[in-house]
């Protein structure tokens, strides 16, 4: 019985204690997450914080944002529907058609990209400017000059967009002009270019530089006409000419070498985002293009989607001597039945064609294909051998699974995963080059516009060089050397061939949209969750 | 675990039997009859009890007993179903005694919260299920026993996993943001793991419905409650009870698929020589075995239950079953005069699983049935003998499950003490504390040659996994009884004081050596070297706090009212929204006591409001977090960086529900109908939802906002007639049903919003990705399912979508489909409009037979299977089989998701049939009941739906149960199973 007593008491002393401690007490108590009460206490906190802005940017490389918007709207790239695979609610098919939708998810995804990389941004430029430590203006040039890029690609995909700069600011922001977030960009760059490191080094390397600002100016001034109304040549001359007379970059003695597994060390690159199947995963291009049994060539780890494909007009680009003079040799056109001759560009290196082998050189077989047809209209001309064809019979629904040439540009890692560790170039000295010849161009100095485009296919390899420049040959030059590099939709825009009619899509339930220089089309819609979440906000002109 | 188990048995059997039974002096032999009081018809089998001892007997066949009992004893007669009676012996040698029918209706005892009431005296929602109206057979899973029994609450399994868990729904959804499942609350423990409990030992299980029931549950009642009571010890008696079943389990229903000789017919199908039925090499025959031993008794200040339970179940499924076994002690202390009571429960358990594979069952539909198991010419690559094709989505469903390894072991630990102390015989206190511990552990790997599970193309890949929850909890009540007049009075405050604390780790690690290790040796994984692992931890933790209090009233059973409200605080909550209110109020009248009405009991006609809340699913969801964003390339090496993942909402509040309840209670045409009427109207608002805010100026794209509104309405009925109740044959047919109506009244605050419409939920891949099938609509239904209406075929085999909005236009500017939401529209819905049980108990001399009937009417399923495997490309291409129901149609060959792909998915299901045999005992011998029973669960569907199981869907099970995607039967739905189970029940 007094045990019985005792454990009473016992019980009761528990309820008192309770109370006394922590009878009201609900504060949370944080263990595995990071809140802003335990965080950016040392300097390795600092850095990492500045990291986020940085590491905003490894959605570039996955399929379903800024790239894939720009690309699949382009005349290089298409996800045609092969069969039951691909279709995905048509959202690619729209993209590819000029039917932008403004629920389409990959628009969504790009706005959250770049609009989570400029409230990073911002977020951190706060923050520095809170804190009392000597790097603290170095670094917030640098995130200035971050947010200048993101703000260019925000501007030069949806064009009319809100401008943030206070971090602290709670009001849902309104939309500004094209033109205002043009002059914005530029007042940026106009202020940090001469607070950014020049170096190119180690210490500079995946970072902004005065050369990547620099770059960025020149963008804007290469595609004022465009964003303002007004051309702006000259500009675009003065800074492209200010980073080659810098002296500090090269062109790589080998296109190739600029997208190797280890590219780090690339003479070329101006502006990377470094991945690495490790340390920072999501560059994915290995599974975006390959076909599924292609895992046996590069024994991946994982099974490829056998989706992003590119379109044969545009591969046909490089091997037609008629378009690109030079050396002729065996090369795969249309279905790939038996080697074809044609120039050997040496950036055919961008793409995989003709027959595949298993990785110990055997012939790799493909048991899904569809039934042999030796015209590939309505079946596989190659059969079962697995073999890229650079010919794609149809978009929708019936597209061949074998069709189109793949993107081939960053080497392939043997024994890799799907996450590439090649570092995606965002800038590199040939669109300078290249950016360079059209202002002069532009602005009727053809013989320099001429031999700077002829260095550029002087180091490409086996090529003989033009003669002369033509708007039609300006454009075509810039396609194989800038190929899959988020350039071609812009250059399109700029050269006013984005309207065209550039693949007669057979076997769609509907053409691509032909429209003419200056459609609205040119700007995607702002996506329909963020009108939805901001009302402020005006959507584009022609989507409503 | 084995071997222990027997020994446990061993000595439970021996301390069984050697109770010491109390020895009397100065007893005579008394004899008598007992009759039932109405017919004057001999009750055979009542149980006559000397008080306070554990000395007893039944009655004969002739309604005659003998026992031993002295002058001063009381002999307590009880027999089901009547009254029980207590008899002083004095002088009498014969007593004979008449037992009155009881109107079980209005006596039993319900438990609600912090309580227990009679049935009469309820003025809110309650439904009570007593041990012997649950169901039978092999019931693994408490839920089950509750299945169909109580109008408004649904619960459903799809399929026949043994490891599966049933969803469970109380008057359709409460909350679309976060937890729609009911509280459940086991002898007191609130958020008590029903795994701690085994069916066996489970006395009764209350429904809290509505909201006025639910209210003193505070944040956690707006989904229901569910009250559990484990059967404790009676004095008297001492009772050991053996109850084992052996079950055979078989595949019911699965999906229609073309044999070998009908694929061969399609045009360019790929004939591979085999011939091979994959749905039955992928399914065994399952068997189970259960065996439960309990020990009870106690005397005047001790009582006691003790049981051990173990379950051997094998699913029909390869390589999946578990083996648990349950332990528990149910002991109850009187001490100081009685004034103090102790109780203490215990409950181990712990289960050890075998997943096996729900993808085999995927894979088993669309495998070409032309295909041998085994590879009769094995090349390289090597897949360990198994027949593999390298084409996208191909993976042989014997291999996937033979060769893929997943297991687990689960440990659930449940102490609860409780001290209460009666002051006066008014006036009572009472501490009680509890702990759970609960841990799981999942081991997999998938070996060099398993091309399904990664393990092929990461050359091994082993995945540990472990979760530890901890739930806490200190209670404090007082309670106050006391009369004036007429007036009945009880009053109840507490407090009470839980906290939560999660923990987990994953390792998942691949690149090994040899497979000889699987999950054992982690370690051994090149994967750590070369940076390829994935190595994670996490812990969290949270802390309820509550003050409540409630008041009955009683007017003499005719006039009732009650009063409760609990105040609680969350660690969840947003910094400005701590605390919360929730009241309730309920009242009755029991109009049989006021007005005269031939042939009727009782008549109580009663009216509830109640506030419940719904706390969010995640601790720190009010707070600004920042999580690992990659790694930052500096200086030349890799440094970690983080980002925003939240947004802070300081006003983070609870879900509110407002419920309105009124309901009739009656007992009419003299006791053989009653039932329950209940009409109910819920609106849910300030629903915690993840809203799109713009970006900037926030940092996250999402913020966790209290937004919307959306309400519920339904009615409930529920009927129990007892057709007839002679003493030889006795039948009872009871039925229930529930309808259901949901609004989304609004998902929207100023500014911000959800979206007036929403689309949720992926078809999936191949090819079917970004296509939603579910629409959220404000204003409108929950659980619309969503697409384009087909109306014809195109020539290339493509179905013809039919052009509703005409937004789109071909080169000619005529209308065509736009793939868009423009020409889409509403195919179905996912929720039933109602739901139905179905009861018959009949029992005839020795025998029993009961059958239940289950159905659900008005839902709409997507059948996946159907929506990508009904059509020819994929044969031909990816020599997947065909799935050949009656709407195939041989011109389509490509798969789109559209109307034809919706069906209704009405049913009706036998869910459970037994026949029983209780076998006569001689008076006086060792056994007091010997009963053997054969039982048939789900033995007959009746649905016109041709997916797997045409059971509500109540979330997306490809999207973390998405409570807003319903509707969707997905393509590894665990085949439907029929089980047969023959069992004995022993009771000493």
């Amino acid at each position: 019985m007094k045990k019985l007593i005792n454990i009473r008491y016992f019980l009761i002393g528990l309820g008192i204690s309770y109370f006394a401690s922590s009878c009201v007490d609900l504060e949370e108590e944080v263990f595995s997450a990071v809140t802003a009460d335990n965080f950016f206490k040392t300097d390795e906190e600092f850095i990492s914080a500045l990291g986020q802005a940085y590491s905003s940017l490894g959605g570039l490389g996955n399929h379903s944002g800024l790239w894939s918007i720009n690309e699949i709207a382009s005349d290089e790239i298409v996800v045609s529907h092969k069969g039951g695979d691909w279709f995905d609610g048509g959202v690619l098919l729209q993209l590819h058609q000029h039917e932008f939708q403004p629920d389409n998810p990959f628009l969504q995804n790009t706005w959250n990209f770049l609009f989570g990389g400029i409230n990073t941004c911002n977020r951190l430029i706060f923050s520095f400017q809170q804190l009392d430590n000597p790097n603290s203006p170095a670094f917030i040039a640098e995130l200035r000059a971050l947010r200048a890029l993101y703000y260019y690609w925000a501007m030069d995909a949806f064009g009319n967009v809100p401008i943030v700069t206070d971090f602290t600011s709670t009001e849902a922001p309104d939309t500004k002009t094209r033109k205002e977030v043009y002059d914005f960009i530029l007042k940026e760059l106009n202020e940090i270019i001469p607070l950014l490191p020049v170096a190119k080094d180690g210490t500079t390397y995946g970072r902004m530089t005065k050369w990547a600002a620099l770059m960025i100016r020149m963008k804007l001034y290469l595609n004022a006409e465009v964003y303002t109304g007004t051309p702006q040549w000259a500009l675009a001359a003065a800074d492209a000419s200010e980073i080659i007379n810098s002296g500090r970059y090269s062109l790589s003695p080998s296109y190739k070498d600029n997208f190797a597994i280890n590219n780090s060390g690339s003479s070329e690159n101006i502006f990377v985002y470094p991945y690495d199947k490790v340390f920072a995963g999501g560059f994915n291009w290995v599974m975006m293009t390959l076909h599924i049994v292609s895992q046996s060539t590069f024994n991946l780890t994982q099974q490829p989607w056998n989706g992003y494909q590119t379109l044969e007009e545009f591969y046909n680009s490089y091997v037609d001597p008629e378009k690109n003079p030079g050396v002729q040799g065996p090369v795969w056109k249309g279905l790939a039945l038996q080697p074809s001759t044609g120039t050997i560009d040496g950036r055919l290196s961008n793409f995989l064609v003709g027959p595949q082998t298993r990785a110990d050189g055997t012939v790799l077989i493909d048991p899904g294909v569809e039934p042999t047809d030796p015209t590939g209209r309505n079946g596989d001309p190659n059969g079962p051998p697995l073999t890229f064809m650079p010919y794609l019979n149809e978009i929708s629904p019936g597209g061949l699974r074998q069709a189109g040439a793949r993107i081939a540009k960053y080497e392939f890692e043997m024994g890799g995963t799907n996450n590439m560790s090649n570092d995606f170039v965002i800038f590199r000295l040939s669109d300078v080059i290249l950016s360079l010849a059209e202002a002069r161009f532009r602005l009727g100095q053809t013989t320099e516009a001429l031999a700077l485009v002829n260095q550029i296919r002087a180091r490409a390899g086996n090529l003989s060089p033009f003669t002369t420049l033509t708007e039609e040959n300006l454009l075509a030059e810039r396609g194989r050397e800038m190929y899959v590099e988020m350039t071609r939709r812009q250059d399109l825009i700029r050269f006013k061939k984005y309207g065209s009619a550039w693949w007669p899509f057979a076997g769609m339930n509907r053409p691509k949209r032909v429209h003419s220089p200056g459609s609205f089309l040119e700007l995607f819609p702002i996506p329909a969750p963020q009108i939805l979440a901001n009302p402020k906000l005006k959507q584009n002109p022609g989507y409503n | 675990m084995k071997k222990r188990l027997q020994l446990v048995f061993v000595f439970f059997l021996l301390f069984g039997f050697s109770i010491d039974h109390d020895v009397y002096g100065q007893q005579a032999k008394i004899t008598g009859k007992v009759t039932d009081g109405a017919t004057g018809e001999a009750i055979p089998g009542a149980s006559i009890l000397v008080k306070g001892t554990v000395r007893g007997t039944v009655t004969d066949l002739d309604g005659k007993y003998t026992i031993d009992a002295s002058p001063n004893d009381v002999l307590v007669i009880t027999f089901i179903g009547y009254e029980s009676k207590e008899e002083l012996v004095g002088t009498r040698l014969e007593i004979n005694t008449t037992l009155g029918m009881s109107i079980q209706a209005l006596t039993e005892v319900v438990v609600v919260g912090y309580g227990t009431q009679e049935k009469k005296e309820i003025t809110s929602s309650v439904t009570s299920v007593k041990a012997e109206d649950f169901n039978q057979g092999t019931v693994n899973d408490p839920r089950q026993l509750l299945q169909g029994k109580v109008a408004g609450l649904n619960i459903a399994r799809p399929g026949g996993n043994p490891n599966g868990g049933f969803n469970m729904r109380l008057r359709g959804i409460s909350s679309i943001g976060e937890n729609a499942e009911p509280l459940v609350v086991i002898d007191g423990v609130i958020g008590g793991a029903l795994s701690t409990v085994d069916p066996n030992d489970i006395e009764s299980m209350d429904v809290l419905k509505d909201g006025s029931a639910a209210a003193i549950y505070g944040t956690r009642g707006s989904a229901g409650v569910i009250l559990v009571t484990t059967k404790s010890g009676k004095a008297g008696r001492t009772t050991v009870e053996f109850n084992s079943s052996a079950a055979v389990e078989n595949v019911a229903r699965t999906i229609s698929v073309m044999n070998a000789e009908e694929y061969k017919q399609i045009p360019n199908s790929r004939d591979l020589g085999g011939n091979t039925d994959w749905m039955d090499e992928v399914t065994n025959t399952g068997l189970s075995f259960i065996n439960n031993l309990s020990l009870g008794g106690g005397n005047a200040s001790t009582s006691y239950r003790i049981s051990v339970n173990s379950r051997n179940v094998k699913g029909v499924g390869i390589n999946s079953g578990f083996d648990q076994l349950n332990a528990r002690i149910n002991l109850t202390q009187r001490a100081l005069k009685d004034k103090a009571i102790f109780t203490a429960n215990i409950s181990n358990t712990s289960i050890d699983r075998q997943f096996g594979n729900e993808n085999s069952f995927r894979y088993a539909i669309i495998s070409n049935p032309t295909v041998p198991v085994r590879d009769p010419n094995p090349q390289s690559p090597n897949f360990g003998g198994y027949y593999e094709r390298d084409i996208f989505d191909w993976f042989n469903p014997v291999s996937i499950a033979e060769q893929n390894i997943a297991d687990g072991r689960d440990s659930r630990l449940l102490a609860s003490i409780r001290g209460e102390y009666n002051f006066t015989s008014k006036f009572r206190g009472a501490v009680f504390y509890a702990s759970q511990r609960e841990t799981d552990w999942r081991g997999s790997y998938s070996p060099k040659t398993a091309k399904f599970g990664g393990g092929f193309g990461r050359n091994g890949l082993a995945t540990i996994e472990n979760r530890e929850r901890l739930n806490d909890l200190f209670e404090t009540t007082l309670n106050y009884d006391e009369t004036v007049g007429k007036v009945g009075m009880a009053f109840l405050a507490g407090y009470s004081y839980q906290e939560f604390f999660n923990q987990g780790n994953f390792t998942q690690a691949g690149n090994f050596l040899t497979d000889a290790f699987t999950y054992n040796n982690i370690g051994a994984a090149l994967d750590f070297a070369n940076g390829l692992a994935t190595v994670s931890s996490f812990a969290n933790t949270n802390r309820l706090v509550a003050f409540f209090g409630r008041a009955n009233f009683n007017v003499e059973d005719t006039y009732l009212l009650s009063v409760s409200a609990r105040y609680e605080g969350s660690t969840r909550f947003g910094a400005n929204n701590k605390w919360g209110l929730f009241p309730a109020i309920s009242a009755g009248v029991n109009l049989a006591n006021l007005i005269d009405m031939p042939g009727v009991s009782a008549m109580k006609f009663r009216a509830s409001y109640g506030r419940t809340g719904t706390q969010p699913g995640e601790s720190y969801l009010s707070l600004l977090r920042f999580g690992r964003q990659g790694n930052f390339f500096y200086n030349g090496q890799f440094v970690p960086s983080f980002g925003p993942v939240s947004n802070a909402n300081p006003d983070l509040a609870w879900e509110t529900k407002d419920e309105y309840n009124v309901g009739l209670d009656f007992v009419i045409l003299n006791n053989k109908l009653d039932g329950t009427i209940d009409y109910y109207t819920r609106v849910t608002s300030g629903m915690i939802l993840p809203i799109n805010v713009p970006v900037p100026p926030n940092l996250f794209p999402t913020t966790q906002l209290n937004i919307g509104e959306m309400s519920n309405s339904g009615l409930e009925v529920m009927l129990n007639y007892r057709a007839v109740q002679t003493s030889n044959f006795r039948w009872t047919t009871g039925v229930n049903f529930s309808t259901l109506k949901t609004n989304l009244r609004s998902l929207s605050s100023g500014d911000l919003s959800f979206g007036e419409v929403n689309y949720r939920s992926n078809f999936g891949s191949p090819g079917q990705n970004l296509t939603q099938l579910i629409r959220i609509q404000e204003n409108g239904p929950l659980g619309q399912i969503w697409g384009p209406i087909q109306v014809g075929v195109s020539d290339n085999g493509s179905p013809i979508m039919k052009v509703i909005n005409g937004t789109a236009k071909d080169a000619n500017g005529n209308p065509v489909y736009c793939n868009c939401n423009d020409d889409r529209t509403q195919l179905g819905t996912a929720y039933p409009t109602l739901n139905m049980g179905f009861n018959n108990n009949i029992s005839y001399k020795n025998w029993d037979l009961n059958f239940f009937f289950r159905g659900s009417f008005g839902h709409y399923l997507i059948n996946s299977y159907r929506g990508f495997y009904e059509n020819t490309e994929s044969t031909t291409v990816q020599n997947w089989n065909i799935v050949n129901t009656k709407y195939f149609d041989p011109r389509i060959s490509k798969a789109e998701y559209n109307s034809t792909h919706v069906e209704k998915a009405d049913f009706v299901v036998l869910d459970n049939a037994t026949l029983g045999y209780n076998f006569k005992i001689k008076p006086g011998s060792a056994v007091g009941r010997i009963r053997t029973f054969l039982s048939v669960q789900n033995p007959l569907m009746f649905t016109g739906y041709t997916g797997v199981d045409p059971e509500v869907r109540y979330g997306d099970s490809e999207s973390g149960n998405d409570p807003l995607a319903p509707g969707i039967e997905r393509r590894a739905t665990y085949f439907t199973t029929t089980i047969t189970t023959f069992g004995l029940n022993l009771s000493f």
